[in-house]
């Protein structure tokens, strides 16, 4: 029996975070992982993650992952690998399988991070090969390298489902349609902006009525519902695609805390049965704790906060910090998680207000709801839009930030404090009067996607529209193609005139496209020549 | 086929060698140290087993080696969850009919 003072079970961000946080204090700390690879989902993250400074906002996932795992060893944690925890026992016992082995530890202090397993959802076919969880999609194509088929449907249209729409696009798969039973899209705007304009539809009150195929999927159909969830005859599509992707929500993984005799919770907004924990994620049975999605589904930088919590608690249990340190460092924590709980994207403030309007009072955009674009008409009223005399005095960022999520790099990036988003990170982002130096950082540091450059005095009757751009092959500079509205409808021709990629942008490039100056406000996106239909 | 050549973001994945293993007694490719499953499905093979009792086609659901769906015969071992068991060179690999091979599965009819 081997005696540690702190075990963590799970290496992904909430339990490396808390590993590190203990570890710094000059706790001993071992952690293991059931994977052959530590770092849990972060890995399979690419795109740029939201919120502010402190929380790695506008870095990709895996190199947070990167950090934390360097961090982590660094400090001295061990981590062991392919090691399975379970069973918690008497006396905080901890009994490992480690490949066809049984070892036995003991840990003063216990962290349970154990994340979240994928919801599914059961229609007809979902049995068949070709239907596969969204994290399946992730793995297969940013780990392994591989696309999970040619095209897919998507079945969620929540953060996980936009998010990994993009992502396969991005590894070459076509998207054939986002569908979702409920009549809002259910992630954030920005994010289903980003696949909308590349010409992906979507679906909403709509359900998958069945999978078809003999031995793998060969197309699905989908259907309307009502408002009682019933399908509405007749309107019935089908859908010719290889691979459909469930991303319906996520469920904590505390089998657990449940195994060592916690108190357990069914507590729908936290995702479903969870330990009842205290502030520092303390359960009912003194010295286990919890730490991320396995204690509340959020998502990776609430994960790696909560990680940070209950280290810090542990720490001080354990006499490593004074009262006074441990107070600091936990309302400094509690702090910023508070700031990522903030917004209308919360699960219990977004049963309030139904998504209907900003904190600032605008409507917020109904096509955004439920088509995935802004309209150019209901665009105007927005604070990051500058007004058309704005526009004709030279380049200028145009925000199409909308909805009020915890998010503000593109402040922190502009050299010439032209984006205002005040301490509140939820606030929408304000355009103010000051000049633009068209450097593009907002454009590049925005994880929504959702600023470009626009300067009507390029040429006369011609715009210079610059968009975020990371697909491959890059469009060279003076290549032609199609521009596309935000609903990823072409408008016509457009030409490349500048491509900026630089270190700092992290694999957003910056494309030019010159196009008509009617377009200015329409041409979102840019689909070079070689590249068929979209989505 | 499914490969990734060249990713906007992550660029080139770093595989191992390229090996050869069996699949049912035909010889298949990968690289050595990913996932059977992957291997697998750049192949174009999707299903992995045959379900007990009604014969119906299983293949990859999530990848993490948490649902079971995947499993196969690896080297004569039932039940191997081919998503997370890396690839070998001349590695046996079978589909798996219930909780054996197809020739066991007929034996027994």
């Amino acid at each position: 029996m081997i005696r540690y003072e702190v075990i963590v079970i799970g290496a992904g961000p909430a339990g490396l975070s808390a590993a590190i946080e203990a570890a710094a204090h000059g706790l001993q700390v071992l952690v293991f992982d059931e994977n052959a690879k530590p770092g849990g989902q972060l890995f399979k993250q690419i795109h740029k993650f939201f919120g502010s400074k402190e929380h790695q906002a506008r870095e990709r996932g895996f190199r947070i992952g990167e950090k934390l795992l360097a961090e982590a060893l660094g400090l001295g944690v061990k981590v062991i690998l392919g090691a399975q925890v379970i069973g918690i026992f008497a006396h905080r016992q901890v009994t490992v399988m480690q490949g066809d082995h049984m070892e036995y530890y003991v840990g003063n202090s216990i962290i349970i991070a154990t994340g979240a397993t994928e919801n599914v959802i059961s229609f007809s076919g979902w049995t068949l090969p070709g239907v596969i969880g969204a994290g399946a999609a992730q793995t297969m194509m940013n780990i392994h390298g591989l696309r999970p088929g040619k095209k897919v449907l998507m079945v969620g249209s929540g953060n996980v489902g936009v998010v990994v729409g993009y992502q396969l696009i991005q590894a070459g798969c076509q998207i054939a349609a986002v569908i979702d039973g409920a009549p809002h899209i259910g992630g954030y705007g920005v994010h289903a902006a980003k696949i909308a304009r590349m010409g992906v539809p979507f679906y909403l009150s709509h359900t998958i009525l069945q999978a078809h195929g003999t031995k793998s999927v060969s197309g699905a159909t989908i259907v309307e519902v009502d408002s009682f969830w019933q399908p509405v005859p007749g309107s019935e599509k089908n859908l010719d695609v290889d691979v459909i992707c469930l991303a319906v929500g996520l469920s904590p993984l505390a089998e657990l805390p449940r195994l060592a005799g916690c108190r357990m919770q069914d507590n729908p907004l936290k995702g479903g049965l969870v330990p009842v924990c205290n502030q520092y994620n303390e359960t009912t049975v003194k010295d286990i704790y919890m730490a991320g999605d396995a204690a509340g589904i959020e998502e990776a930088s609430s994960a790696m906060i909560q990680g940070r919590i209950t280290g810090n608690a542990i720490a001080h249990q354990h006499g490593y910090i004074e009262n006074t340190e441990f107070d600091q460092c936990h309302t400094k924590y509690q702090g910023a998680l508070n700031q990522l709980r903030a917004g209308m994207f919360k699960r219990d403030s977004r049963k309030e207000t139904g998504l209907r309007y900003t904190q600032e009072g605008y409507t917020l955009s109904k096509t955004l709801l439920t088509k995935g674009f802004l309209s150019t008409s209901e665009l105007s009223v927005f604070p990051g839009i500058p007004t058309e005399v704005r526009r004709r005095q030279g380049v200028t960022p145009i925000i199409e930030c909308t909805q009020n999520i915890p998010c503000n790099p593109c402040q922190d990036v502009c050299p010439k404090g032209c984006i205002k988003i005040g301490d509140k990170i939820t606030n929408l982002p304000v355009m103010s009067a000051s000049s633009c130096l068209g450097c593009g950082l907002c454009v590049a540091s925005c994880p929504g996607q959702a600023i470009f450059l626009v300067d009507e005095t390029y040429e006369d009757q011609f715009a210079a529209v610059t968009i975020p751009y990371e697909l491959v092959p890059l469009p060279g500079e003076g290549s032609k193609g199609v521009a596309c509205d935000r609903a990823g409808i072409p408008l016509g021709e457009a030409e490349v005139i500048h491509i900026r990629t630089t270190a700092y942008n992290d694999g957003t490039a910056l494309l030019t496209m010159k196009v008509p100056i009617e377009w200015a406000m329409e041409a979102r996106f840019f689909k070079p020549d070689h590249i068929g239909e979209g989505g | 086929m499914y490969r990734i050549e060249n990713h906007p973001i992550l660029h080139q994945f770093d595989k191992g060698q390229r090996v050869s293993f069996l699949l049912d007694g035909k010889e298949m490719e990968g690289f050595a140290g990913e996932p059977i499953a992957i291997a697998l499905r750049n192949s174009g093979v999707l299903v992995h087993r045959y379900t007990a009792k009604r014969a119906e086609p299983r293949g990859i659901f999530c990848a993490i080696g948490r649902c079971n769906d995947c499993v196969m015969i690896v080297d004569g071992t039932p039940n191997v969850r081919t998503c997370v068991t890396p690839l070998q060179a001349g590695m046996n690999v079978e589909t798996q009919y219930g909780i054996q091979s197809r020739g066991a599965a007929e034996n027994n009819d």
